[in-house]
């Protein structure tokens, strides 16, 4: 009689289980397009011809801001239309720097645009995300974006920044007596800088760090009813986004040689957010994916279509924000792989757990 | 000058058809890679092209100013190849669209000089644009670069030409003019950026030297349209001349905020040392009349100069529309500099750029919009014949000129 | 004293224009709760409507007249279309519809030529108060502002439209029940306040004269006001733009203008942060 039992429950499970694929089954895509990313870009450059190298130099640059929102808004929840104003202003400091002081060593600028980013985004971390109520998300978006378009006016319109025009000419960054130029040397060193970069973010989000994180970004009265300490969180984790992105300002300011107040407004502020829409948010690598696919589309259209090429490209963002909102990675990362994607399971098909 | 505005059939034409319609463009090859590219007919293997890049900003705030310039490239180097191209080599052209915007312009510069390795780079309208598109030039590129506009000086780095005026050119006769047919008391309304500060500083020395008082020098953002308190001040304070250096957007509703408020009819003066005929364009005529202006070349030296006059024809019979060949919109600056430079590469019998710096030096055209024109030797900038003007209903009379060719008194 | 005059006088217009901007933006945040981020270019739009009126030989006036009607038109399209699909999630909403501005943006770039085009007004010249020259232009400016203030006050508050709107915003899902159809309500709503944009655009465009960026300076503005005046309400965000409105004009008037303009934008943020309601918070239309 077992036998047959047996025999009935074996026959009963089998109708389910065939189409079930557990996570642990499947393959993880995630991994597969970073490495395949990393191998690509690690050998661009001998490929290319110099200008080429010197165009995706700045896809890497940009790549490493955008990362630092996709930090923000992907894992923690917080719209931050600001980034570009930690960026700018790490930018206008070492540009600063340079032209006041003389100063390009890479072991002092480099600290210096990450220390900056860190101070200036901590400070606003505690007047817009601290405090007795819990701001929205409008707020938050509203005050960032207005942070970045004072930043902007303040830069235009005082004369000691170069006003409308910036800080041109600024000297190459050097260390000891080696000058970084723009080509191959400078591109693998952001190369490595966004690597760093990643791999950290990539460790921070995958730890319980992460985890808390996501419960913020769901459901924040929950996750500070369980005795996580939601401010500090939030600060903790604005704050080293906006260092990330002082990094990427500083990096920036030496590889093109000019700073220009449309570094530091809404602008790149929400060329940023779209970049990381475009290609996948909660996915760092889908903000890297965002950053080459607008970029490079850019460049193409800008050629071909001189006039058009920004209407084209508002069209293509519309699209993908209507129909794909999860973003070019949602096409071929499941759900699930999404970190911190916490959802239930919707269909349950493994049967008697 | 025939009044285009005043055309029956006045349509906005857009910019591509306008260029489409160049009937010379026959001869032009626009590859789908980027930039302009325009070969001549006659381009053969055997004699390798001379690369002629020029950057300017096709769209965006500046570019009814660029396009002026860009066809006055296309125009010269048609011109230079029907006669033979320079050193026996045909001329080829590279037109990047800088876009008004500093950070398109320098990827699109630097595809200029690494992607088409052109020989000379003719370009930059603002300073702000000269400013970041040099280094790409000049240092990382090592190529020479001409700057054609009036500017504030004091670019002073070797392989730099500038065959703009200079501060000294307008200010040293206009000034003494102006308060002659104004006032002595002045005001400096001024956008916020490099040019009218330094414009500034050179100005207020002419008007203190010549007896004037300058009343208020203030700075406003690039996009302010909100005049008010400005025009208030000049009111008030009974300023007789209006120095101004707002550029667009603001300029357009500052004037004619200016105009509201009676100054033209109170016997002030408004005077614009870059308005030319395209920037009248902006206000009403009414809102214009009396505006004086200081350049090497205007329209209405076309009467009296046969040279100017053929050039303009020219201009009018390949480009006919909106975008006009004028002195503030760099085209005279750009049509000097080319000519400059090929005088210059036919004495230095080479396109190397240390040969052609040494004779650009010292190089002279003698025929030229407005007048001849010669390099000042050391100084890397243009002696040039200056007009004043002054726009009476819509148009430009010139009411002073340099007797000889002015010293640009720069470097 | 006359300087008094005038800077009163160009007070009160500035903040007009302000208003006329914001109402707009104002009752689309308050109805559907989304950040139309192309509001600004329906402002561009109504500027741009005018300028093509005038090139094809027709009165400005009628340029005027048409700018909301066309704008309006345009926005119902696009409600029906493209907006109605971000209710669901305002964050998206603000992204998708900054998207959409700047296609609008750029057309309407491609289309001018990147220039900056003069637009006549239709009332020329200036009156003489106390010594002052007033520009007769900004003066309709001001009337007309009122005008559609107490109009709008008026469609929402005595009409049957009006209250079927009022219904809407408070409980939807009863006022479905009852008959009411949210959806025509939300595309009339959207369609009014892009109307509105037009007509302010229609309006300024004499004053400010048309360029392609002409909408992105109101888009922060504008959002700041209706934040300042509080969500939810018809009189929050008008009282929110006639603040705004008349500190960005005032300022000039006191300290440099490079730190009026960072001033404004600073001093707004701190208020809602402390006030997050805004002015007027709470009450319903």
């Amino acid at each position: 009689m077992d036998d047959t039992v047996v025999a009935a429950l074996s026959t009963a499970e089998p109708a389910a289980i065939p189409r079930a694929k557990t996570t642990a089954g499947r393959r993880p895509v995630l991994p597969i397009i970073e490495l395949s990313l990393l191998v690509i870009f690690a050998v661009l450059p001998l490929f290319l011809a110099d200008y080429l190298t010197v165009f995706f130099t700045r896809v890497l640059i940009l790549s490493v801001l955008a990362i630092s929102f996709d930090l923000v808004w992907g894992y923690a929840g917080i719209l931050s239309f600001g980034q570009a104003l930690f960026y700018g202003t790490a930018a206008y400091s070492v540009a600063l720097m340079a032209r006041d002081l003389g100063i390009t060593e890479i072991f002092i600028v480099l600290p210096a645009a990450l220390l900056i980013g860190l101070v200036l985004s901590y400070l606003i971390a505690c007047f817009l995300l601290l405090g007795r109520r819990q701001p929205s998300v409008i707020f938050v978006a509203l005050g960032t974006l207005t942070g970045a378009y004072a930043a902007d006016r303040l830069a235009r319109g005082w004369y000691y920044l170069g006003g409308q025009n910036g800080i041109p000419s600024i000297p190459p960054m050097t260390l000891g007596s080696y000058t970084f130029d723009e080509g191959p040397v400078y591109y693998y060193f952001a190369f490595a800088t966004l690597i760093v970069v990643y791999v950290g973010c990539r460790f921070l989000v995958r730890s319980q760090f992460g985890l808390a994180l996501a419960g913020i970004r769901e459901q924040e009265a929950r996750i500070s009813f369980f005795g996580y300490r939601v401010q500090l969180i939030k600060t903790i984790i604005f704050s080293l986004a906006g260092s990330i992105a002082g990094l990427a300002g500083g990096l920036y300011a030496f590889h093109e040689g000019f700073v220009w107040p449309n570094m530091l407004g809404v602008i790149v502020s929400t060329q940023v957010v779209l970049y990381t829409l475009f290609g996948g948010v909660g996915t760092l690598i889908g903000a890297v994916i965002g950053v080459i696919g607008i970029e490079v589309l850019s460049y193409i259209l800008a050629d071909n279509y001189q006039e058009i090429w920004p209407i084209i490209l508002g069209a293509l963002l519309l699209t993908v924000i209507l129909l794909r909102p999860s973003g070019l990675v949602s096409l071929v990362v499941p759900e699930r792989e999404r970190i911190g994607n916490f959802e239930p399971r919707r269909r349950r098909r493994a049967v008697g757990h | 000058m025939t009044d285009k505005r005043k055309d029956a059939a006045w349509t906005s034409t857009s910019r591509r058809r306008f260029l489409q319609s160049a009937a010379w463009t026959a001869g032009a090859v626009a590859t789908g890679v980027g930039s302009w590219i325009i070969r001549p007919d006659w381009a053969n293997a055997a004699a390798e092209p001379i690369k002629v890049g020029i950057a300017t900003d096709l769209t965006g705030a500046i570019g009814y100013a660029g396009n002026a310039n860009a066809n006055v490239a296309k125009m010269l180097i048609k011109d230079l190849n029907a006669g033979g191209g320079l050193l026996g080599r045909p001329l080829e052209l590279y037109i990047e669209d800088t876009a008004s915007n500093e950070s398109v312009a320098v990827p699109n510069v630097r595809k200029l000089i690494q992607r088409d390795k052109v020989d000379v780079v003719l370009g930059g309208i603002t300073s702000s644009m000269r400013n970041a598109i040099k280094d790409t030039i000049v240092k990382r590129g090592k190529t020479l670069y001409i700057y054609p506009q009036l500017y504030e000086g004091q670019e002073c780095e070797t392989d730099i030409f500038c065959t703009g005026p200079t501060p000294a050119q307008q200010c040293d006769t206009f000034i003494p003019w102006l308060m002659k047919n104004g006032g002595k008391r002045f005001a400096l309304p001024s956008a916020n950026y490099v040019w009218p500060h330094l414009l500034n500083a050179y100005a207020r020395r002419v008007i203190e030297a010549s007896g004037g008082e300058v009343v208020f020098e203030e700075y406003y953002p690039l996009d302010q349209v909100e005049y008010s308190a400005t025009v208030n001040k000049i009111i008030t304070e009974k300023v007789d001349v209006v120095f101004n250096t707002v550029i667009p957007p603001g300029v357009g509703p500052f004037f004619k905020q200016l105009y509201e408020a009676g100054f033209g009819k109170r016997g002030g003066r408004l005077s614009c040392v870059y308005y030319d005929e395209n920037t009248l364009n902006i206000n009403a005529p009414y809102e214009m009349e009396g505006l004086a202006s200081c350049l090497d070349y205007f329209r209405a030296v076309d009467k009296d100069d046969p040279v100017s006059a053929r050039i303009q024809a020219e201009y009018e019979k390949e480009f006919p529309g909106k975008v006009l060949f004028a002195a503030g919109s760099a085209a005279t600056g750009m049509y000097r500099g080319i000519m400059l430079w090929a005088a210059a590469v036919n004495e230095a019998k080479s396109v190397d750029r240390a040969a052609v710096a040494a004779a650009l030096d010292h190089a002279k055209i003698a025929e030229g919009p407005g007048g001849p024109a010669e390099m000042v030797p050391g100084k890397r900038h243009c002696k040039m014949k200056m007009y004043t003007a002054v726009a009476k209903n819509g148009n430009y009379e010139i009411v002073e000129q340099s007797q000889g060719l002015v010293d640009p008194k720069e470097c | 004293m006359e300087s008094a005059v005038a800077a009163v006088f160009e007070i009160l217009s500035f903040g007009a224009i302000i208003v006329l901007v914001v109402l707009g933006l104002g009752i689309i945040a308050s109805m559907m709760g989304i950040f139309n981020f192309a509001h600004g270019e329906f402002v561009l739009l109504g500027a741009y409507t005018v300028y093509l009126f005038q090139t094809w030989g027709l009165p400005v006036s009628f340029g005027m007249l048409a700018a909301p009607i066309v704008v309006g038109a345009l926005g119902l399209v696009l409600e029906r279309t493209i907006i109605r699909r971000f209710y669901a999630a305002p964050i998206v909403a603000m992204l998708g519809t900054y998207a959409l501005g700047v296609i609008i943006r750029e057309s309407v770039r491609g289309l001018i030529g990147g220039l900056y085009r003069a637009v006549p007004e239709p009332l020329i010249g200036s009156i003489d108060v106390a010594g002052v020259h007033l520009s007769r232009w900004r003066i309709a400016i001001i009337a007309i502002t009122i005008l559609v203030m107490i109009g709008s006050h008026l469609l929402l508050k005595r009409t049957s439209f009006g209250l079927r709107v009022r219904a809407a915003l408070e409980n939807p899902p009863l006022a479905r029940a009852s008959g009411i159809s949210t959806n025509a309500i939300y595309a009339l709503t959207f369609a009014f306040g892009a109307a509105l944009a037009g007509l302010a655009g229609a309006l300024v465009v004499p004053v400010f004269s048309l360029f392609a960026d002409l909408g992105v300076r109101f888009l922060i503005q504008g959002f700041l006001a209706v934040m300042l005046g509080g969500v939810g309400t018809f009189e929050g965000p008008v009282a929110g733009a006639g603040v705004v409105g008349v500190v960005s004009a005032a300022l000039p008037w006191a300290v440099a203008p490079v730190l009026a303009d960072v001033l404004v934008f600073v001093l707004a943020i701190i208020f809602i942060k402390f006030r997050p309601g805004g002015l007027l918070a709470g009450r319903r239309i």
